[in-house]
């Protein structure tokens, strides 16, 4: 019951403070560009002739449409991992500085709830919330492409889960962040400093060889372990659409854990802060 | 009992009034002393708020008890300590030592915090809701029924004088109108135990006596209300007992009636046009002051040592009256003292 009010709450504010049409115009837009932008001549179940953004598909003659299909998929599911996390993350930054901001947070806490469980009830209210987007966005350019071209790659719909999956760790970041800092800019731009920051660290074994210390070099070893892994995740992403296999499942537990460590140690601070 | 539901008045000088039934309270028992129970109980209780950059003392040492069915005011000036101290009791701030119990339960367990009202002060409603979604959301929160809380909602915008705005969001509600939102709410799940920080900020004249004449309902029902304010006539009015405090520390802690109990000071009006010998008053430590003799004697028989002096020289006493000490006077003599020590 408490927690099915937060999770109203949540939705409410969202809608309130525009932020889930803003994510619905955005994810429009985006499908409409998709909508008109893939042009397909199909013939006899091989592509005749092909173009994205204008761009003429490069294959050779007679290739199966599903190859081509997923491979346009693919290429999809790496932008919709990008906009989709970015997009998520605008969307939830504000939530847990709003609560947490002087004369509200004393309003919640008041009430007779634990503290692990209004911080808890947020978040379930914020997934659901992003998974409601995501499937939207996902569920969208699924739609699009599987009636325009017969295919249909439900590869991709479990590629959207596994961005789901992605943004909730960074959502546990997210509410470390708002639990020690209350700033929304930093919510929204550490994530984001996060996400850039873990790519590099994809060649950490390069960067570890060339390194001129030991503790440097343990240093980015470390890093990268910790930090959610973005580029192999994008990688995995592409991966699951195509069918093909080889999906780093330690790049994504890691991933996991790093969220739920964030998520453990925000509610640990949440529970001991004097307001 | 009648309002802890104060579902009975409503909001504005009209005061119309349609008393309704009201469930029993809950009945607890804590701690007798002689016959009172004890509510809130704080033990030596120290907060110290530190940052990188400097320490502060919030609190240093306070213990005080409240009573069942009390009405208890803190006193202090900007910054001694008073919200902090609510902040502890409600589980908000935890305290660097010492000890408190709200209802015999520590206040960090969310139990304690049941049928506990609490009108922050500064508090900043979310904006996106409306009056009645609020309600809705904290009387969730609070666990109440969807049945209770339609019925408490209705029952308390109007008493506030919200009915007509309740479907309006609160980001354009005025200050006074959030206020008194904020008291509909801290009064939703018919507390046992009131909580209210500065509650007339921001509210008018009218509004004011509206908001002591629910809180007086509220103590006739039984509820235990605990105020924090620096609005020394209205803490006058609503509390039986104050505690003042001082830089984190308590000062004072007495009813308001002993703070306020007739001194040994007493004016006396004489007839007209006639005036006391001043040698006379000069014996006793009395003076003129706009026609009037100002005495503080040590006791009764020396005050009518004096009557009997001004008798016999053939003065008519007109009027004697014990001279009241507004707890104003009370609260700036006990700070100036202090700042002076
Ligand atoms: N969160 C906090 N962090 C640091 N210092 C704080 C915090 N809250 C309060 N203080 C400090 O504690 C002291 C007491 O503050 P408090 O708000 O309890 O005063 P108050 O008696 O309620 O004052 P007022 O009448 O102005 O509301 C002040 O010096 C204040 O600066
Ligand atoms: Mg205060």
């Amino acid at each position: 019951m408490k927690v099915w009010a937060l999770v109203v709450d949540t939705w409410r504010e969202a809608l309130a403070r525009y932020t889930l049409l803003g994510f619905v115009i955005v994810s429009s837009l985006f499908m409409l560009m998709l909508t008109f932008a893939l042009n397909l001549d199909i013939v006899d179940g091989t592509l005749a002739a092909g173009s994205l953004f204008g761009r003429a598909f490069d294959l050779p003659g007679g290739t199966p449409i599903e190859t081509v299909v997923t491979t346009g998929e693919s290429a999809f599911a790496a932008m919709l991992y990008g906009l989709g996390i970015f997009l998520a993350v605008f969307a939830t930054g504000s939530q847990v500085p709003n609560l947490v901001h002087r004369g509200t947070v004393d309003l919640y806490l008041s009430r007779p709830v634990s503290r692990p469980a209004l911080l808890l009830g947020r978040f379930v209210g914020a997934v659901t919330l992003v998974l409601a987007n995501l499937a939207f966005l996902c569920g969208g350019v699924f739609l699009i492409i599987s009636l325009k071209t017969g295919v249909w790659n439900l590869r991709l719909l479990a590629a959207g889960g596994m961005i789901a999956l992605v943004f909730c760790s960074y959502l546990g970041f997210m509410y470390l962040i708002g639990v020690l800092s209350g700033s929304t800019p930093l919510s929204i731009m550490l994530p984001y400093a996060i996400y850039v920051l873990a790519m590099p660290l994809a060649a950490h074994d390069h960067i570890a060889a060339v390194a001129d210390s030991r503790l440097a070099a343990w240093t980015v070893h470390g890093l990268y372990w910790l930090l959610p892994k973005s580029v192999e995740l994008g990688r995995d992403v592409v991966q699951l659409v195509m069918g093909k296999g080889g999906l780093s499942v330690t790049a994504l537990a890691t991933t996991l854990v790093f969220g739920l460590g964030c998520l453990a140690a925000a509610v640990a601070v949440f529970q001991r802060r004097s307001y | 009992m009648v309002a802890a539901t104060p579902g009975v008045r409503a909001w504005g000088p009209s005061g119309s009034e349609n008393a309704g039934p009201n469930p029993p309270k809950a009945a607890y028992v804590v701690a007798r002393v002689g016959e009172a129970v004890t509510v809130i109980s704080v033990e030596e209780v120290s907060k110290e708020f530190r940052s990188w950059r400097r320490r502060v003392q919030a609190l240093a040492g306070v213990s005080f008890e409240v009573r069942q069915g009390e009405a208890f005011g803190l006193l202090g000036a900007n910054g001694a300590g008073k919200t902090t101290l609510v902040k502890i009791l409600l589980g908000l701030a935890h305290p660097t030592s010492g000890r408190v119990t709200v209802r015999g339960m520590e206040p960090v367990r969310a139990r304690a915090r049941r049928r506990v009202g609490y009108l922050p002060e500064g508090h900043r409603f979310p904006g996106y809701l409306s009056g009645e979604a609020a309600m809705r959301l904290f009387g969730r929160l609070a666990g109440l029924d969807e049945a209770t809380i339609g019925r408490r909602t209705r029952e308390l915008l109007a008493l506030v004088g919200l009915s007509d705005r309740g479907g309006d969001r609160i980001s354009r509600y005025s200050k006074g109108m959030t206020q008194r939102l904020g008291l509909a709410c801290a009064l939703l799940d018919e507390p046992e135990v009131l909580f209210l920080d500065e509650p007339t900020d921001g509210v008018d004249p009218v509004g004011r006596r509206h908001i002591r004449d629910v809180l007086l309902d509220a103590k006739a029902a039984g509820t235990t209300i605990f105020i924090n304010s620096h609005l020394l006539s209205e803490v006058e009015r609503t509390c039986d007992r104050v505690a003042i405090l001082h830089q984190g520390r308590l000062l004072r802690e007495a009813g308001v009636d002993d703070l306020t109990h007739p001194s040994q000071r007493f004016r006396i009006r004489l007839e007209e046009r006639q005036h006391a010998p001043l040698e006379l008053l000069a014996r006793f430590g009395a003076v003129t002051l706009d026609g009037h003799i100002e005495v503080a004697v040590p006791d009764l028989p020396t005050l009518n040592h004096l009557l009997d002096e001004l008798r016999s020289q053939r003065l008519l006493i007109a009027e004697v009256t014990p001279q009241r000490a507004a707890l104003e006077d009370v609260f700036i003599e006990l700070v100036r003292e202090e700042r002076g020590a």
